[in-house]
């Protein structure tokens, strides 16, 4: 029986593995909250004016431990409750990129490859021969290379570019599944607690089943 | 099937047995927590808890109704007339002294929920009215006229501003 | 005071004869293996699914511009939300997990044939509705691979002889798939998971008649059976033990694993995802629904290959006890069966190549191949077996149990096996 859901398990994970794009640059998430916290700046600087997230809000900025006097600095005069709606209204969007951009709320969760994607794509801009702006991941992209990655030559301002996309990404993997750690935290105990309870119910079992013999 | 077991191993057996048991019951019941959660208020409703209300736009003798909770709060802008009137009685079948029910004398504010059944009262001449069962309250929201059996709620509230209030906390 | 309330409800149901016949006193096999676990964990799963599925619809909103931002707060706002959902999605996995190895046990013990057809058959319409469940229940999200999910599958009834387009037209209430499908959608996979719970008593009734079948096949005397409980109670739940470890870990640290990421984009009727892949459960047979180039053929090949096991009481010709276990060829087709099964699903879940067309190709001949052949391998393996003589340990033991049965009925009761 373990043999044949290792197995499974093994299908699924290849499965996923062998879909995901090889090219993609894979990236460890840094969950914490400072990382979350600048991500958070980063990307209501360069993303928010475009991009909404409509199913987080500034109460949740506050509830997940950031800087209150931040969050008051990006709400304005917005109630607490107001969802990260962007300033872009559609009709404009369609006039100037030709689409609405993506809402960013579950991107993270939306693309094969997840984080590791987003952060590709965020630094997988570059300068074409012809002169023009590419990307590597998404060839078709209609979004400005916003972080300035294409024309950064230099190492030093290409790792800090790297650093500030990184922590875009845990900001937005944060948002994707706010519930994550919580569920981690749960989930040790549960699974302690049932592996401590099966033990006993096999002893149970050979207890039982020893007054046959 | 023999019985080989000796009385001491029965006794150990079900002891086991037994602990097995409760540490079993004991994660069921705990597994049923999330699903009793589930059916309290969710983190978006709890966040309308509290509600603020701007005080600036009400008139002398106006009332403003605000929704806290999803219930209607009345916030009243009392004349010096009224406030000498209602500070000079101590109501009618519930008496309280008009003092306690306000935090500033110009502005009461009252949950406007008839203590009868539950109907919302009308503003109708001084105090209100309750229409369904018709219940009267004076201009400090104290019962005058029955059914009613209580005086009108006066909910947490506090000045964050000198002309705004947080309701929902005290 | 509890033998007195007992003593009042004995005498207007029979709540006592019920738990000593079905519970206490009923007569098992006592040489299962683990692999007759899983029709109880399937009931466990069946359960569970219900109980979450009943909290989950307390917060969902079938409505087309609803029902996509009432996922997310339930993943989000409501209290333990996130935990109910992943314990849902998760489990319409570990539903049709557990089913398949209860099935393949089933295949394998040749435990189909005489007299199990009912069970068998029962289980059968058991896994259609269950199927039917889950692609209900996937259109419900709203994501993109909901959407074009359910368009796929509606579409499938463009099969029907005469009336195909009207067919589909009816079973969606619109168009295309849209609002009106996806409330009929909700309410259907509200109310199959009754029907399902009504046909497991029918199958547990059907059970409780003809009594497990054992790995070795042979129709046991009492001697070789115990008691339900507390035997088969305690490994039952030992076994649980084991599901839910397997479990947790997929709910608490790979949920998403399970999901398909286009489904965290709303639908949208105007655009296909590049790439549409069932849920895992449904691969092999989407594979050859695939692999036939034309619309009814596909159709009627995979719904042919769902309801092909139906057939197997009487495509198995072999009378040898035990099924693959004692049968050196039949065990062989049985694992190919397997392989081909895995080879299908992937095929399945890639992108269509000229090769993986091909791979699906040959694996569906192959797969049905097997169900023809059944009959003649199966007849010709047992005059070879009687030929060259069973192994030794099964003639013993059919003619240990051939003599008990001789001994007279009251020698034969449960309790004498003490």
């Amino acid at each position: 029986m373990k043999k044949l859901i290792f197995i499974l398990v093994l299908c699924c994970s290849s499965f996923h593995a062998g879909a995901a794009e090889s090219k993609l640059e894979q990236i460890q998430l840094e969950t914490d909250l400072p990382a979350v916290e600048r991500g958070a700046d980063a990307l209501m600087n360069a993303c928010h004016t475009c991009h909404s997230l409509k199913y987080i809000t500034y109460r949740d900025l506050v509830k997940f431990g950031m800087d209150k006097k931040k969050v008051s600095d990006w709400r304005g005069d917005q109630p607490l409750d107001t969802a990260l709606t962007s300033q872009l209204s559609d009709e404009t969007a369609i006039q100037s990129y030709g689409i609405v951009p993506p809402d960013l709320s579950l991107i993270a969760k939306a693309r094969e490859g997840g984080p590791s994607y987003v952060y590709s794509y965020l630094i997988g801009y570059y300068i074409t021969p012809e002169g023009m702006t590419g990307n590597h991941v998404f060839p078709e992209t209609r979004m400005p290379d916003m972080m300035g990655m294409s024309g950064a030559t230099d190492p030093v301002q290409r790792a800090e570019l790297q650093a500030k996309a990184r922590d875009i990404v845990s900001f937005l993997a944060w948002a994707a599944d706010p519930h994550e750690e919580e569920r981690h935290k749960l989930g040790y105990y549960v699974i302690g607690y049932l592996l401590v309870l099966t033990a006993m119910l096999f002893v149970v079992k050979n207890q039982i089943w020893s007054r046959l013999k | 099937m023999a019985e080989s077991d000796t009385l001491g191993d029965t006794d150990r057996r079900n002891f086991l047995i037994k602990v097995t048991s409760v540490v079993g019951g004991a994660g069921a019941a705990a597994a049923c927590i999330p699903f009793v959660a589930s059916m309290n208020p969710s983190s978006d409703v709890l966040a309308k808890a509290t509600t603020e209300a701007d005080l600036s736009g009400i008139p002398e003798d106006g009332v403003h109704t605000v929704a806290w909770q999803g219930k209607p709060i009345f916030i009243f802008h009392r004349t010096q007339e009224e406030i000498k009137a209602m500070e000079a009685s101590d109501g009618g079948l519930d008496p309280e002294p008009d003092k306690k029910r306000v935090i500033h004398p110009e502005w009461l504010v009252v949950v406007g929920i008839c203590t009868h059944l539950g109907c919302v009262p009308n503003k109708e001449g001084p105090g209100w009215t309750c229409h369904c069962h018709g219940s009267q309250y004076d201009d400090s929201g104290r019962v005058t006229r029955g059914p009613a059996p209580k005086n009108l709620a006066v909910p947490p509230y506090r000045f964050i501003a000198a002309d705004k209030i947080l309701i929902g906390e005290a | 005071m509890k033998s007195r309330v007992i003593k009042w409800i004995d005498q207007r149901f029979p709540f006592s004869s019920f738990v000593k016949h079905d519970l206490t006193e009923y007569p098992t096999p006592r040489n299962l293996s683990y692999w007759w676990n899983f029709g109880f964990l399937a009931g466990f799963v069946l359960v569970l699914q219900v109980a979450t599925g009943i909290f989950l619809a307390m917060h969902y909103k079938a409505d087309v511009t609803l029902s996509f931002d009432s996922i997310q707060h339930i993943m989000r706002d409501v209290n333990f939300g996130w935990l109910l959902r992943y314990m849902h999605s998760t489990g319409a996995s570990a539903f049709f997990l557990v089913i398949y190895i209860h099935m393949a046990r089933t295949l394998y013990y040749g435990s189909y044939r005489a007299p199990r057809e009912l069970m068998w058959w029962t289980g059968q319409g058991l896994l259609l509705l269950l199927m039917a469940t889950a692609f209900m229940g996937y259109l419900l999200p709203w994501g993109q691979m909901s959407f074009w999910g359910a368009t796929v599958i509606t579409n499938l009834f463009r099969a029907t002889p005469f009336f195909g387009d009207q067919v589909v037209v009816w079973l969606r209430g619109d168009f295309g798939v849209g609002d009106a499908t996806l409330t009929r959608f909700f309410a259907l996979h509200y109310l199959l998971p009754f029907l399902i719970i009504g046909g497991v008593l029918v199958h547990l009734v059907a059970l409780h008649t003809v009594k497990s079948s054992n790995p070795s096949g042979i129709d046991l005397a009492a001697k070789d059976n115990i008691p339900f409980h507390p035997y088969f109670t305690i490994k039952d739940f030992y076994g649980l033990g084991i599901f839910l470890i397997v479990y947790c870990i997929f709910v608490f640290f790979l949920p998403n694993s399970l999901m398909e990421p286009a489904n965290n984009i709303p639908a949208n009727p105007m655009q296909t995802p590049t790439h549409i892949v069932p849920e895992w459960y449904f691969l092999p047979f989407y594979a050859i629904l695939r692999s036939v180039p034309n619309l009814v053929g596909g159709v009627v090949a995979m719904g042919l290959s769902v309801m092909v096991f139906s057939f197997m009481p009487y495509l198995d010709r072999s009378r040898i006890p035990g099924g693959a276990h004692y049968r050196p060829w039949y065990r062989v087709m049985f694992y190919l069966f397997v392989v081909d099964m895995l080879v299908l699903g992937y095929v399945g879940y890639i992108p269509p190549t000229d090769q993986s067309i091909m791979i699906g190709k040959i694996a569906t001949i192959f797969y049905f191949a097997q169900f023809v052949l059944l009959p003649f391998i199966s007849r010709k393996e047992e005059q070879w077996l009687i030929r060259c003589g069973l192994p030794p340990e099964v003639e013993t033991l059919i003619a240990s149990e051939a003599k008990e049965k001789n001994k007279l009925p009251h020698q034969r009761r449960i309790g004498d096996i003490k």
